[in-house]
């Protein structure tokens, strides 16, 4: 039989640990070939525009103005210097950036001894990890509810500052309600053991403007072959509730249905808003969810909405 | 089978519902910490009956509490009859535990326990009255008391004193009114019992009695033995026909030999018979205790005393009765010798008389000393006394040489013969070794012992048999014959100084004591053997209940040799006084005879002396149950998930454990190898001794006296303090060697004590001290006899002990130490080297003489160092401290000044000893400097 253990509250804060995991997962990651395909994807919708003249804050360059301009574009200041007129350009800002949101709630701070590590440090590292690659991708990442995005070369340790200075997420169980854009994406990383019913709100609220998003699922593999037999008394981590339990191996057979169930609908919640839904064990190396994260997240952004659990 | 409370086992009922209980209880399940509950419990919300208690568990339980309800119920097996009566009333308990009683003891004691444990087993108080103690009062014990004393009983080594007991026994009555009596009795009535069970009877009035009595009382004793001269005779007693008619008497010796055995055998209806053993009679005065064999009891066991073997000797002298020089008188050696273990009788008046008036009192050996003729009736009453069994010993003389009569074992030729005297060539003879066949053999024979005039015997064809001593030349000395059942022994010399030297020498008390051995103790010996009352006698050895010698017991009170009475408590049966002249004191005197005891009087249940075998349930079921339980816990633990953990934990703590033990032990090999290694010295050399070469260090002689080797130790301790704090020369620890072992080499100085008393030393130390002085070393003797030394008296032990050790030794001339030798100029500059003592001369090598033409200078010495300092001033002593730095010795001389100069003397011998004639040498300097001037 399988034991299991619950890990004291202080794993649910990242440390200098888990930073360090996430930066050296990041590093190992394949940046070109997201970079090839974030090019492609650039050329494809417009949307990536970056490092030239667009819409933006910051000062790009100026440009003579052409005739049949606006004449409000004209920036006076620089064309009152000699004769010519100029335009100010400023550099094209994407409002296109990834929210991640990591789930640390007290079912997170779960192993058996099946399992490489507690579900917790495999969430905390994927998402800094992730967030990591996507800044070094030329993205902007930010924390929902806690940090607009932002394109830092230290974000992993900007995040996990922010993140273990958050005392309220040690209680959510889900992600705050904070409509993205249009052109966000999301994160959520999580186990997801909160019923459907109450996460299909968050959800629908994340994308209610058309954001599309990606859940990555933590499950400890205890969680979903349940390898127990006599008689046990179960307990909710968050919920504190118990359910004694006569026969376990008996138990365990409805249980697994009930489980099949509640990722069946969830991928269905997901596939219907276009997100993604990526399972990962805490079994199975952590590069192999980033992957597919990476890959969903490209291939999201070359318009081919890739959904389904793997 | 039986049970103490039954009613208990009304509990058992009670099963079906502990069982059902347990049923619905099931073992307390495992807990999972599962996240994925949340989601589970509003999708599969209904619960499932929970698992049973799996039947063997159950089982399990349901055995411990019927274990722990029969416990309770107090089951027992084989359970001894009640008493009647009120079942809370306090019971009297009455043991016999004589020595009449310690024969069959362990069934006895069964009885006792068992019933001792049934009255506690029913709360009863308990009064416990053991007879053959001394009992003032009885108090009231509670039961688990009264069971520790009831087990602390054991059979005393004296009758038992029942009478003695009434009133006790009457006053625990009157304060217990409703008291039970119980009674397990020996059923025996010793000599002094009439009427107690009528007494008793008295005294227990209408209470309950039961008694536990043999149906015939099994004891068989011994009243006493007579050591007559036929044979030693055994008394033996019972107090009624038991069936127990045959049996082995036993003899053994002082020292627990055996010495004879002997059948005897009760008529089948009689009560009283005896035994007799048939052994010549030296043997028979060697047995010092006869005993029923395998009766066990003190009061089958007779100890025999010196009294009947020791003899009266009546001692008849033919010479003047005017005794003006009792060294003189034949009488007085005979006296001498004979004193420690016979009693003396002398006689008075003329030689017949006197024979008279000894064989009228009866004496076992008569000694007639140069008796020559005795009127014909009274020879003829000499020679009745012998061929009843009496010792003649006669010693010759001029008047038995003289006289003829027929009481000498062979014929005497007429006069005497004469050796080494003035007209003889002959020179005193001295007495052959004794033959194997003779009673004196293995006596050894003096150097010294001259016989220079004898009475010859006529030879004779029965003379060699006769003769039990001869001298060298194979003339008899000592001969004897037995008439009739007495024996008749001649000393051919004179029981005084005069003929020979014999009388002496230790040789004739031992030949005295083995002829008297030959005498049977007259009948009449005991009687009269209270009659000297000398001072009191000790307990020796005594008996225990069992018959078995033991150390007397501390209230054991000594007796006075008049003590003629049975054994009691202050006086346990045994041996007396010194082991020479022991007085036994036995638990029956002769004339006591046994009765069956009486108990008619008593209105009295007889119960049989049967241990019932009881077994008590209680204890075992208890720890079933406890076993269950632990069995029952462990299945829990298991069921419950916990003993996983449990052992995993074991598990990690036994690695861990052994961890550390593995650690410890790598730890400790090292040591252990080093040790080893320090134990291997590197070849000759130890390894103190190879530390001193890395440093300057003093050296003592180790000498094997502890005292004085701690003392050499602390000695040169302090003065390497002294020599650190004020010179240079900074030397280590001091170190011990031992010149036959160590290595020498290293020690500029070796200090030596002479102890007088310890072996010289071995040739090897010697020669290895040889050498060392020889290659430059110095050694200090200290012979520390300055206190009884005198220059012109004879040499004192020490003295004498290093002119023995060093005799073989190549010693240079000594000389005292002169005022100019470089020693007193090394460091300080003194006159005399003190120690503890300051008169002791110093001696050292002689220094070249003076040439006449020599400048006279302030310091001189020899060609190198003096290889050997002789002193007698215990200089060790005077520089030893102790740990706190404090002198552990005094000194002669005023304290201060004394010890200064001692540590000054040791200064300048270090320093003499390193620097050699350095300062000698520095009075040339003017001289060099002055010529490497020019």
């Amino acid at each position: 039989m399988a034991r299991v253990r619950v890990h004291e509250p202080r794993i649910r804060n990242p440390g200098r640990a888990e930073a360090d995991a996430a930066l050296a997962l990041a590093h190992r990651l394949p940046r070109l070939v997201l970079e090839a395909r974030r090019v492609s994807a650039t050329l494809a919708h417009g949307l990536h525009g970056r490092r030239r003249a667009g819409p933006g804050e910051s000062f790009w360059q100026f440009r003579p103005f052409h005739p049949g301009e606006p004449a409000s574009r004209v920036d006076w200041r620089r064309s009152a210097r000699d004769d010519r007129l100029y335009v100010r350009e400023r550099e094209w800002e994407a409002a296109h950036s990834v929210y991640v949101w990591i789930d640390r709630s007290a079912s997170m701070a779960f192993s058996s001894d099946l399992a490489q590590c507690p579900k917790i440090e495999r969430a905390i590292v994927l998402g800094l990890a992730l967030s990591d690659a996507f800044v070094e991708a030329g993205e902007r990442v930010g924390l929902i509810g806690l940090l607009p995005p932002r394109a830092s070369r230290r974000v992993v340790e900007t995040f996990a500052e922010a993140i273990a200075a958050d005392r309220a997420g040690l209680e959510a169980d889900l992600p705050p309600e904070a409509p993205l854009r249009a052109q966000d994406e999301a994160l959520l990383v999580s186990d997801f053991l909160t019923p459907v019913s109450e996460l299909a709100p968050r959800i629908e609220s994340l994308s209610a403007s058309g954001a599309r998003g990606h859940l990555l699922m933590i499950a400890d593999p205890v969680e979903e072959t349940f390898p127990f037999a006599g008689q046990a008394v179960l307990e909710d981590l968050e919920g504190g509730g118990r359910l004694r339990v006569g026969d376990a191996a008996a138990w365990g057979e409805g249980f697994r249905t009930r489980l099949a169930e509640h990722r069946g609908a969830l991928a269905d919640l997901a596939r219907r808003r276009g997100w993604t839904l990526t399972l990962h064990r805490t079994d199975r190396p952590a590069s192999e969810a980033a992957l597919r994260v990476l890959t969903l997240v490209g291939a999201s952004r070359a318009g081919q909405g890739l959904t389904g659990a793997a | 089978m039986s049970f103490a409370a039954p009613l208990v086992l009304a509990a058992l009922v009670a099963l079906p519902a502990i069982w059902l209980l347990l049923r619905v209880t099931p073992p307390q399940p495992r807990l999972i910490a599962f996240p994925p509950l949340r989601i589970i419990r509003d999708l599969a919300p209904r619960r499932e009956t929970p698992a049973r208690t799996p039947w063997w568990l159950l089982a399990l339980r349901l055995l411990i509490a019927a274990a722990l309800i029969l416990a309770a119920a107090g089951p027992i097996l084989n359970p001894p009859p009640a008493l009647d009566g009120a079942a809370d009333a306090p019971v009297l308990l009455v043991v016999d535990n004589g020595a009449l009683a310690a024969g069959d003891w362990e069934r006895r004691a069964g009885v006792l326990v068992e019933q001792g444990e049934a009255l506690a087993r029913e709360g009863r108080s308990l009064g416990i009255v053991a007879t053959a103690e001394p009992t003032p009062q009885v108090p009231l014990l509670a039961p688990a008391a009264a069971l520790e004393r009831l087990r602390a009983i054991r059979p005393a080594p004296h009758l038992a004193g029942r009478s003695a007991a009434l009133p006790a026994i009457a006053g625990f009555l009157a304060e217990h009114p409703d008291a039970q009596v119980v009674w397990i009795s020996d059923g025996v009535a010793g000599p002094e019992e009439d009427g107690f069970a009528a007494e008793l009877a008295d005294v227990v009035g209408e209470r309950s009695i039961v008694v536990f009595a043999e149906a015939r009382a099994p004891a068989r004793a011994l009243a006493g033995t007579d050591n007559t001269a036929s044979g030693l005779v055994a008394t033996l007693v019972r107090a009624e026909p038991n069936g127990r008619d045959a049996g082995v008497l036993r003899a053994v010796d002082l020292r627990g030999l055996p010495v004879g055995e002997t059948p005897f055998a009760f008529d089948p209806g009689g009560t009283e018979t005896t035994a007799r053993f048939d052994l010549p009679i030296e043997l028979r005065n060697a047995i010092a205790r006869v005993e029923i064999s395998g009766e066990g009891s003190a009061a089958a066991v007779s100890l025999i005393d010196e009294r009947s073997q020791r003899r009266r000797v009546g001692i008849v002298s033919g010479a003047s009765l005017d005794q003006a020089q009792p060294l003189l008188a034949p009488t007085f050696y005979i006296e001498r010798a004979l004193d420690p273990f016979a009693e003396i009788l002398e006689a008075r008046g003329s030689a017949s008389e006197g024979v008279e008036r000894m064989l009228d009192d009866g004496v076992s050996v008569l000694v007639l000393a140069d008796v020559g003729a005795l009127e014909p009736a009274v020879e003829a009453r000499v020679e009745e006394f012998v061929a009843d069994g009496g010792l003649l010993l006669r010693f010759a003389g001029p008047r038995l040489s003289a006289g003829s009569d027929a009481l000498v074992p062979v014929r005497l030729r007429r006069g005497g013969r004469t050796l080494g005297g003035a007209l003889s060539w002959d020179t005193p003879r001295t007495l052959a070794p004794f033959t194997r066949e003779s009673p004196f053999q293995g006596l050894a024979v003096p150097e010294d012992l001259g016989v220079r005039r004898q009475i010859l015997a006529e030879p004779d064809a029965t003379l060699p048999e006769r003769t039990w001593a001869a001298l060298a030349d194979g003339t008899p000395i000592v001969t004897a014959e037995r008439r009739g059942d007495g024996l008749l022994v001649l000393f051919h010399v004179t029981a005084d100084a005069s003929w020979s030297n014999l009388p002496l020498t230790g040789l004739f008390v031992d030949m005295l004591r083995r002829t008297i051995a030959f005498s049977a103790a007259p009948a009449s010996a005991r009687a009269q053997g209270g009659e000297d009352v000398g001072p009191p006698v000790a307990p020796r050895q005594v008996l225990d209940g069992f018959g078995a010698f033991v150390s007397p017991p501390p209230d054991a009170v000594p007796v006075t040799r008049a003590f003629a009475g049975r054994a009691e408590a202050a006086h346990p049966p045994g041996f007396y006084g010194p082991v020479d002249a022991a007085l036994a004191i036995n638990a029956l005197l002769p004339d006591d005879r046994l009765a069956p005891l009486d108990l008619a009087p008593l209105d009295a249940v007889r119960a049989p002396l049967e241990p019932a075998e009881t077994v008590d349930l209680r204890a075992p079921l208890l720890a079933a149950a406890l076993v269950l339980l632990v069995i029952d816990s462990l299945a829990s633990l298991w069921l419950g998930g916990h003993l996983g953990r449990l052992t995993g934990r074991a598990r990690r703590t036994g690695v861990a454990a052994a961890i550390v033990l593995g650690a410890l032990g790598a730890l400790a090999a090292p040591e252990a190898a080093r040790a080893e290694g320090a134990a291997d010295d590197i070849g000759i050399l130890s390894r103190e001794v190879l530390e001193g070469a890395f440093e300057t260090r003093l050296a003592y002689v180790i000498t094997g006296d502890a005292r004085i080797d701690e003392t050499s130790r602390a000695g040169l301790d302090g003065l390497s303090r002294v020599l650190a704090r004020r010179t240079a020369l900074e030397p280590g620890d001091p170190v011990g060697v031992d010149p036959g072992r160590d290595e020498l080499a290293f020690f500029p100085l070796l200090y030596w004590p002479i102890t007088p008393d310890r072996p010289l030393p071995s040739a090897e130390a010697i020669r290895a001290l040889d050498a060392y002085m020889k290659s430059g070393g110095t050694v200090i003797f200290d012979t520390r006899d300055a206190l009884t030394h005198r220059p012109s008296g004879a040499p004192t032990p020490e003295t004498a002990y290093l002119r023995r050790m060093l005799a073989t030794l190549d010693i240079p001339p000594l000389e005292p130490l002169p005022a100019d030798h470089v020693i007193t100029k090394t460091f300080y500059i003194l006159r005399e080297l003190p120690g503890r003592y300051d008169r002791s001369e110093t001696w050292v090598e002689a220094m070249p003489a003076i040439a006449a033409e020599d400048v006279v200078r302030p310091a001189r010495s020899g060609d190198g160092v003096s290889p050997i300092i002789i002193t007698g001033n215990d200089l060790a002593a005077a520089w030893a401290i102790g740990a706190g730095g404090e002198p552990m010795y005094p000194v002669t001389g005023s304290g201060t000044r004394q010890r200064e100069m001692a540590y000054r003397a040791g200064v300048n011998i270090v320093m003499y000893t390193l620097t050699g004639n350095y300062k000698a040498d520095q009075v040339h300097v003017p001289a060099l400097l002055e010529r490497l001037g020019n």
